[in-house]
């Protein structure tokens, strides 16, 4: 059959846009590898292995940031999947009809909200609760474990950014596993129901069929926390301190660059160390996504059998 | 033994709802405070907070988030232009030929950009633009707003398009239509209230970043620009430079600052969700 | 040319099920050459070898020719045959985003019928009135077709596809979704169009065909049981198969 005329053209026309969008991905790649090759080159592998930041000096080091983003976002993925967890059961099993759109439209609205709004609040009210109510009792009373030993002082650290990330990205997560729940054929559910189980069983039945879901989930939910800046700034201290202490003053390395790029100009090495930074945790995170999108197909396929 | 079960059921029912409730609890404070403390600002300041430009450090006078308002505004509607045009080609290609090589590509780099830190995106557009530009600019923020807004505008371009039926096109082509009469006069229009809220959430978003602006349009704020080729803020910008300062006034600014990037977005959300309701294909 | 379509043993596959056999037909201009068979026979597919519709369904190998005036469909512009082809489907299917008036005229200005004002207008009336709908609608063109009734809307697919003024017109079951009174009145709208295009109806109702064709071909999975003139197939079906289709037994 003839491959019509008018279809040719059609595609031809979308050859710009298909330029636009593949030259920035190039471009992309270009320009970061080429900014970070100098500090590479001068600094090797020790530029991954220490910790300090003295541009004054062109000695730099990014351990502290790069350990503080997994810390942070570990703790983050923790706490949001305490949280949504409990929530989408709620939404997926208890909640009905206009009650549950309600709340789902809600849950939906937090997702959207800004996260500099989140920073906002976080420094002002999350910090000293947690210093107060969270972190000093701990501090005291299990301060002999080498996560709790150092004393919060000021309230910003590296617990506090986790805690608060992952607050903000509770929404996020909750509308992962929600949707995966609503893809599980509702067969399942009736057979649980066929046989008797009650809430509680039908649910943890469910739950295990959807593990693939919430692993994914908190893989994507992770890829999501390391990438996060405005609250990381603003909550986790900026300090190139490395300490297994959780709530010592920290770095996450989005903060870093957030922090020392503008000035980085000044200086021979640090804006190629930033960039070098900035290839490290996009690397993670498109990894990670990848990874989560791709269990999360997988697992979609195979549940609708 | 089967008391137990019941029982344990009830525990878990109640234990769901207690842990929902804390979970939506941080939240709710977080809203109600932005309200309260944003409300005293804007009340102190007046009208005045949105025409007046922010005062120095030690000041009593609030004075007000113009810049960073218009620059707002001006930054992410430049923004959208750029956005719709890449998102919504993208999407008929992809609706039009799936299997397309050159469709395939474009799909997949256009899901990918979502996975990318929106600080190293500011990272790039300084690099793309703003050095070449020599200065700070909306331009450049409209840049790097658009890559930002690129992987959702796509997806749901894409999922607008592909609602339509497929007996439209079925019609369309039985008349004489070919593709490209297809997509513009019959696709569009039948698909025109999903593309509008696809428009609008990218909207919301976009004026609610803050790092992918960072490095690109300058923080200008002692005056307001309309040149998207001059330096500008954002309302966003605005509130996490001033929540790290220690000035009381500028942390006053920041909370109705907040308010009212909260109070855009709520409103969005709210015509949105009005939309969608008469939409119900 | 003797024959405004003409197939020649074709032969199709969808996803590597043989779905038309060594389909041959012959049909001449301005006749009703109606397509019958029991459900799943392929009739619908077949009608969509005729305009390439059938291009929208996915793995499908073809082989065999189709002449549509004169020229092989297989060979030109799919978008270029259409023009000379209208269609009507199973589903009405009005664009819901077009008026009344619209949903027709741009048909006709699409291929070139008509161009200004004056000229459409005259060309909306006249389809509209060819498919028995004028009198109903005149006083609302500029209304939706979500108003109107399902043998309404139908009615005004035919009008759209009128409105091109094709040489052929295909129609797909075009009364199996609506109403009998309805249905009566369209088909008293496709007889009277003979004159002024070759029409090629689907349709697994015998009654149907007896009411409007004036040659007819049975299809039963995939193949022609039997093809000819109307007259000599209802009144002497030479196949056993046919006269069970016709009593109404298949």
């Amino acid at each position: 059959m003839s491959r019509s005329k008018h279809d040719r053209l059609f595609l031809i026309s979308f050859l710009p846009t298909a330029f636009i969008i593949s030259s920035i991905l190039v471009l992309f790649l270009i320009i970061f590898s080429s900014n970070s090759l100098d500090s590479i080159k001068m600094f090797g592998v020790k530029l991954f292995t220490e910790s300090i930041w003295d541009p004054e000096k062109e000695v730099y080091g990014v351990l502290a940031p790069i350990i503080g983003t997994f810390t942070a976002s570990f703790i983050a993925v923790f706490i949001s999947l305490f949280f949504s967890l409990p929530l989408s059961i709620l939404i997926t099993e208890f909640l009905r009809g206009r009650i549950r759109d309600i709340f789902s439209s809600v849950v939906e609205l937090m997702g959207g909200i800004p996260t500099i709004v989140y920073a906002v609040w976080s420094l002002n009210y999350l910090a000293p609760f947690l210093r107060s109510y969270i972190m000093e009792p701990l501090h005291m009373y299990l301060g002999f474990i080498p996560f709790f030993s150092c004393r919060p002082v000021t309230g910003f650290s590296i617990f506090t950014a986790g805690i608060a990330i992952g607050i903000s990205i509770v929404p996020y997560m909750t509308s992962i596993i929600v949707e995966s729940y609503r893809l599980i054929p509702s067969i399942y559910r009736e057979a649980c129901l066929g046989i008797g189980a009650t809430r509680y069983e039908t649910t943890k039945i469910l739950l295990s069929l959807a593990k693939p879901a919430i692993l994914a989930s908190a893989i994507l939910g992770f890829a999501r926390a390391a990438g996060e800046t405005t609250i990381a700034v603003v909550t986790i201290g900026n300090s190139m301190n490395l300490s297994p202490c959780i709530f010592a003053p920290g770095y996450t390395v989005s903060a870093l660059i957030a922090s020392n790029y503008e000035n980085a100009g000044l200086y021979i090495y640090a804006e190629s160390v930033l960039h070098a930074s900035a290839l490290v945790i996009l690397f993670a995170t498109l990894i990670l996504s990848f990874a989560g999108l791709m269990i999360l197909d997988r697992w979609r396929v195979k549940i609708v059998v | 033994m089967s008391r137990w079960r019941d029982v344990r059921d009830k525990l878990f029912i109640l234990l769901v709802i207690l842990m929902s409730a804390i979970a939506l609890l941080p939240l709710l404070h977080m809203i109600i405070t932005i309200a309260i403390n944003g409300i005293q600002t804007i009340a102190r300041a007046g009208i005045r907070f949105f025409t007046d430009i922010p005062p120095p450090p030690i000041s009593r006078d609030i004075g007000g988030i113009a810049p960073s308002l218009v620059g707002s505004f001006i930054t992410t509607l430049t923004s959208l232009p750029i956005t719709i045009a890449l998102a919504l080609s993208a999407a008929i290609l992809s609706t039009e030929f799936p299997s397309n090589p050159l469709s395939r590509l474009t799909d997949i780099l256009s899901r990918s950009f979502a996975s990318i830190p929106t600080i190293v995106v500011s990272m790039f557009v300084y690099a793309l633009v703003v050095v070449p530009m020599n200065r700070f600019s909306a331009l450049a923020g409209a840049v790097a707003l658009s890559l930002i807004s690129l992987p959702y505008a796509y997806t749901s371009f894409s999922s607008a398009l592909r609602s339509v039926p497929q007996t439209y096109r079925e019609a369309s082509y039985s008349i004489g239509m070919n593709r490209w009469q297809t997509v513009i006069k019959v696709f569009i229009p039948i698909a025109r209230k999903a593309i509008v809220v696809s428009i609008l959430i990218t909207f919301a978003r976009a004026m609610g970043e803050t790092a992918t602006l960072l490095f690109t349009v300058g923080r200008y704020r002692v005056g307001v620009n309309i040149d998207i080729r001059a330096p500008t803020d954002t309302i966003p910008l605005l509130i996490f430079d001033f929540i790290t300062t220690p000035f009381k006034v500028y942390h006053e600014i920041a909370w109705g600052a907040a308010l009212v990037l909260l109070f855009i977005y709520i409103a969005i959300f709210i015509t949105v969700k009005t939309i969608v309701k008469e939409v119900k294909l | 040319m003797r024959y405004a379509i003409e197939i020649k043993n074709l032969n199709l596959y969808i996803s590597d099920r043989h779905i038309l056999k060594n389909v041959s037909m012959d049909i001449e201009p301005n006749t009703i050459h109606v397509i019958m068979g029991p459900s799943g026979s392929g009739k619908t597919t077949l009608l969509r070898v005729i305009n390439r519709l059938i291009d929208l369904t996915p793995n499908i190998k073809v082989s065999g020719e189709v002449y549509v005036l004169g020229r092989n469909v297989f060979e030109i512009d799919p978008y270029t045959l259409r023009r000379d082809i209208g269609m009507v489907f199973q589903v009405p299917n009005p664009f819901p985003h077009m008026s009344i008036y619209w949903n027709i005229a741009i048909a006709a200005r699409l291929n070139g019928v008509a161009r200004n004002k004056r000229d459409l207008d005259e060309v909306v009336r006249w389809a509209l009135e060819k498919a028995m709908l004028w009198d109903e609608v005149k006083d609302r063109l500029n209304k939706y077709p979500n108003e109107l009734s399902g043998g309404q809307r139908q009615r005004l697919c035919l009008a759209r596809a009128l409105a091109m003024k094709p040489k052929i017109l295909l129609l797909d079951e075009p009364t199996a979704n609506i109403d009998p009174v309805n249905a009566r009145k369209l088909e008293e709208a496709i007889v009277s169009l003979k004159n002024d295009v070759t029409i090629v109806m689907v349709t697994h109702s015998p009654h149907q065909a007896a009411r409007v064709a004036d040659s007819v071909t049975l299809i039963y999975d995939g193949a022609v049981v039997e093809q000819g003139a109307a007259s000599r197939i209802f009144l002497h079906p030479s196949n056993e198969f046919t006269a069970k289709f016709l009593r109404g037994e298949i």
